[in-house]
């Protein structure tokens, strides 16, 4: 085999073209703050949204004339899938932006690095949606995950805040370690990281593999934050920065998604059974133990982490399906989270502004102070247990669905219980919300960009709700780069 | 044309209202008032004029639209309704615009009010007019939410709640949110009625829908289209038994079944009027509903294989439910539990799977509405004037409230089955059909309706005769028109089909026909021929 030399013809720079033009904007809003030190910080946050906006744009002109293909030797890959989730990130990163301004006023100090930050880990996710071997994996799982070590300590006065910091960096760093454990042992099996290699020779089965496979599930389940490697989750959550969490809660984890689709149908599809057991009991944990523990939780913030474990599992559902439909249904099932999460978060925020507190006994009869936060806040968990018709029933019944088609019974018994479950601790919120009066009837002043980020997630739960054909059909454009190697 | 689309416009009047209730400020009343009562009696017309258009000579569905609404999971908008449905759609609709002027005077929150009532109005509509199970469970959950807002929002604490010791613990936090509090099953604040009620409705459609989706899922149709799955889905004896099951264990709790019962009258007694009117009267009626709907037409064998069970629970239903009403002191919890009684005289028309023991189980369904809508009305009412519901504190109320007092003596009747109100033609309809199949349960149901009687009179002679009580507060009668027209409309339905129920019998009996054909092929089952219904039962029944 001769040696190749790369040309820069070769690499094929249109299809990282989004990245490079996100590197050039964080570098720039890097830049404008240490140079500019008179410009006003909501300034830089709108110019990193409309540079955003624009890469948005031009990834949507990609996946209509179907732009793809791979460059840096099969590294790198631009397919449906990879569109979908970079929207996906892009999008969420720009309503959190607009959400975090508010917030980042009452800052101290490095109000611009947060942009850049921000900016940085949704880079570096970007890269991780499109990795297509185990070498890329290990570094944009790391790249991304960077950013979000200095922003969860980001309050450097506040104990908490460095206590998060310091168990976020101690389990990634860990996860890290067991995730390049596992790829070594694989390299070892099959003697390649290329996943396509991977999938077109289906490795015979061997002690080693399955173990090494193992150590990258739990490495990947630190990251997702699924049961049993959560212990990090809530502690992290409370800890940093609301915007923080918020952005924390959903894109890191679709994004690991991303990356955790093409590991199990891209490339060790044919060891079904080898992993199946894994995600399913890791489901069945992570829904059950999510949703009993967020009962008992009095902070806001908490709750929020424990009922996102219990979503982890319900999306890994689809996962144990294994099938086409599965990820469909995983990719729907992200999207309304997506917008449910997030929006929760933003009513904490907006209230977090006001009064620095998060704790669910605060919220009490917030209906009489601010009845569009309340509203929304019932919108959102209303769509986060599963009620119709809103975004978060289309999606759980996706998933079921997937699941009942491959006659995984048991665990769709699972998730249908642990839906009550989740209606009894989302229905006290919206108790303490609603019916208990306030200890004060001040009314609550919402800033402009927090009430897009506000309207834009009740459209969102609404759309998704009452006319999800366009985002299933998304979903499936997206799924379908799986089509030759698994099941319908 | 308009009747291509009106179902839609009965179903979606009340959306569109709840849309723009959005807009307006809680502070024009009038306004708010006006637009809840403009949209939900634009639907109470449409479902008029879909009873009195509804083709008896045709029969089926009818008023049939369909939109696909997902390619890949196979589901689509799919309305169109029978004689089962018709009827129970205007029930719906009268029960909600009664509900809009039942819940004229609301001081707090008037507007959140009304989009709740609209949106339950809706919801309730959809599963009565959806042939497609994902749409059918789709308004069914729908119905459960607004229900807990109502509670929580506009609820009052009932029986034992004042005296209540012990829900501040030792750190001086309250307990009431505590799972433990869930479990206490004496302690009735609003927020405990409202969870109960909630979790176990939701339990029961979770329950449900594993149900639907074994149906789904089994009959490999990639569909949930309702008659489709009916004609080509060729289920195993096997599915169709776990099916039944299921279904029956998801539904029926929601039709207030024992030992399922318990939320029912607790979330009566704590909900506002309008909401308790909507509940017991058409919310309640959507177990029944969707038991006839789902398990008589996907599973017959199953069916009749367990309706000789079901027929001996309702007993328990009926004689259980009307004992716990003699003994309670609180209007509401009276109507409540002899609520849960008549679902037991429904039950038992169910699972005598004739035609008229079923024709006369859906007639009851209907007159049941009517009867708790009025009684729920008044009680609401009651409250409002004199602040309680305490049977023994209130008393001789005739004096100052004629008007209410007649409207509650003619839905008290109506209630325990005197001729001329609509209940008695739905009971002696059941009653004549359980005769040749349970004869023992329908002799125990006859004699269990003088249970009825007695607290039916006990209640109104205590609320409403005697002496009146000095202590209540200065009472008076519903005088204005918005006081007055849900009395009437509702009065009038009551007798008007109770006198010249014919036309709803016919209709009612072309739904059921078909259903029970679907039993004729099953060998060994508890069928009763088909008896051929004529029209002078409606003649016989004035007499």
């Amino acid at each position: 085999m001769t040696p190749e030399i790369m040309t820069l013809a070769d690499l094929n720079l249109r299809l990282i073209a989004p990245e490079l033009w996100m590197t050039l904007l964080s570098c720039v809003v890097l830049m404008m703050d240490v140079f500019c030190p008179k410009l006003s910080k909501p300034k830089l946050a709108y110019f990193s949204v409309s540079g955003m906006a624009l890469i948005t744009l031009q990834l949507i002109g990609y996946g209509i004339d179907g732009t793809g293909g791979t460059s840096f030797s099969g590294m790198f890959v631009l397919d449906p899938l990879a569109i979908f989730f970079k929207i996906f990130i892009l999008l969420s990163t720009i309503v959190m932006i607009l959400a975090s301004i508010e917030a980042m006023e009452k800052i101290p100090y490095f109000r611009g690095e947060y942009y850049f930050l921000l900016l940085f880990s949704a880079l570096g996710m970007m890269f991780m949606v499109s990795a297509n071997d185990f070498l890329s994996l290990f570094i944009t799982l790391e790249f991304s995950t960077f950013g979000f070590y200095i922003l969860v300590a980001y309050l450097r006065d506040n104990l908490k805040s460095n206590e998060a910091a310091i168990k976020f960096f101690i389990l990634g760093a860990l996860s890290a370690a067991l995730i390049a454990y596992g790829v070594s042992l694989v390299y070892g099996e099959v003697g390649t990281l290329l996943f396509e290699e991977i999938a077109a020779n289906p490795p015979e089965y061997t002690i080693g593999l399955t173990i090494g496979l193992l150590f990258i599930f739990v490495g990947i389940g630190y990251k997702l934050g699924a049961v049993p490697f959560h212990v990090w989750v809530p502690d992290v959550y409370q800890g940093a920065p609301t915007t923080v969490t918020a952005y924390l809660s959903v894109v890191p984890k679709a994004a690991t998604f991303g990356i955790f689709l093409r590991v199990v149908f891209g490339t060790f599809l044919e060891l079904k059974a080898d992993w199946q057991w894994m995600i399913v009991s890791i489901a069945v944990l992570s829904m059950t133990y999510g949703n009993i523990t967020a009962i008992a939780q009095k902070n806001m913030k908490r709750l929020l982490a424990y009922s996102g474990i219990a979503h982890i599992g319900t999306v890994l559902i689809g996962m144990a399906a294994g099938t086409q439909m599965g990820v469909e249904s995983i990719l729907f099932y992200i999207l309304t989270y997506l917008f449910a999460n997030i929006g929760a978060f933003v009513v904490v925020i907006i209230f977090q502004n006001l009064t620095d507190k998060d704790d669910i006994d605060d919220f009490v009869g917030l209906n009489r102070r601010s009845p569009l936060m309340a509203f929304a806040m019932l919108v959102f968990l209303l769509s986060l247990a599963g009620v119709p018709p809103l975004a978060g029933f289309i999606g759980k019944v996706y998933v079921v669905v997937a699941a009942v088609h491959q006659g995984l019974i048991f665990i769709v018994a699972v998730a249908l219980i642990n839906m009550v479950i989740s209606f009894y601790y989302y229905l006290i919120v919206v108790k303490k919300i609603y019916s208990v009066e306030p200890k004060e009837y001040t009314p609550i002043h919402i800033s402009t960009p927090l009430k897009i980020a506000i309207y834009v997630s009740i459209a969102g739960v609404l759309l998704l709700g009452i006319w999800p054909d366009p985002f299933i059909q998304a979903s499936v454009t997206a799924s379908s780069v799986f089509a030759d190697l698994i099941p319908k | 044309m308009i009747n291509d689309y009106l179902l839609s416009i009965i179903l979606f009047a009340p959306f569109a209202g709840a849309t723009v209730l959005f807009f307006i400020s809680n502070t024009q009343k009038d306004v708010v008032r006006g637009i809840a009562a403009f949209f939900s009696g634009l639907s109470l017309l449409a479902s008029l004029y879909l009873f009195y258009t509804f083709d008896v000579s045709q029969g089926g569905f009818q008023f049939i639209s369909r939109t696909v609404w997902s390619q890949t999971l196979g589901i689509s908008f799919y309305l169109g309704v029978d004689g089962i449905g018709t009827p129970m759609v205007l029930a719906s609709a009268l029960l909600m615009f009664c509900g809009v002027f039942v819940s004229w005077d609301i001081k707090d929150r008037l507007k959140e009010f009304y989009i709740n009532l609209l949106v339950l109005g809706s919801a309730t509509m959809g599963v009565y007019m959806s042939l497609d199970l994902f749409f059918l469970f789709f308004f069914y959950e729908l119905s459960v939410i607004p229900m807990y807002l109502f509670l929580i929002m506009w609820g009052r604490h009932t029986k034992g709640y004042k005296d209540m010791k012990g829900h501040i613990n030792l750190a001086g936090e309250e307990k009431r949110e505590s799972v433990g509090f869930i479990l206490n099953f004496n302690k009735n604040s609003k927020e405990y009625a409202a969870m109960k009620l909630t979790l176990y409705l939701s339990f029961g459609a979770v329950v449900a829908l594993m149900g639907i989706l074994l149906v789904y899922v089994k009959s490999g149709l990639n569909t949930f289209d309702l008659l489709e799955i009916g004609e080509k889905g060729n289920l195993s004896l096997g599915v169709k038994e776990i099916g039944f099951l299921l279904i029956f264990i998801g539904f029926a709790p929601i039709a207030a079944i024992f030992p399922f019962h318990s939320w029912s009258p607790v979330g009566y007694a704590a909900a506002p009027p309008a909401a308790s009117m909507m509940h017991a009267g058409v919310l309640k009626k959507l177990g029944h509903f969707t038991i006839i709907r789902i398990c008589f037409y996907l599973f017959p064998e199953a069916t009749a294989e367990w309706m000789p069970l079901v027929a001996i629970i309702c007993i328990f239903n009926i004689i259980y439910g009307g004992l716990v009403a003699f003994l309670q002191k609180d209007t509401k919890f009276v109507v409540g539990y002899s609520s849960v009684g008549h679902m037991g005289y429904i039950f038992l028309g169910m699972a005598s799977l004739n035609t008229i023991s079923l024709t006369g189980a859906v007639f009851f369904l209907f007159a049941d509405a009517m009867a708790m809508g009025l009684l729920f009305a008044l009680a609401g009412f009651i409250y409002y004037q004199a602040k309680t519901l305490d049977i023994p504190s209130l008393g001789g109320l005739v004096h100052k409230m004629p008007f209410v007092t007649a409207c509650f003596v003619v839905g008290g009747a109506a209630s325990f089955g005197l001729p001329g109100g609509m209940n008695f033609v739905g009971e002696i309809m059941v009653f004549m059909g359980a005769w040749e199949i349970y004869p023992i349960q329908t002799i125990i149901a006859a004699l269990a309706v003088v249970i009825t009687w007695a607290y039916y009179f006990r209640m109104t002679r205590t609320m409403f005769f005697g002496k009146l009580n000095p202590a209540l507060p200065d009472v008076k009668d519903a005088r204005s028109w918005y006081e007055r027209l849900p009395l009437v409309l509702l009065v009038f339905f009551t007798l008007f089909f109770g006198i010249f129920p014919g036309k709803f019998i016919s209709v009612i009996e072309k739904g059921v026909t078909p259903i029970l054909a679907r039993f004729d092929s099953t060998a060994g089952s508890a069928i009763a021929q088909q008896t051929k219904l004529s029209t002078h039962i409606g003649d016989e029944s004035i007499k």
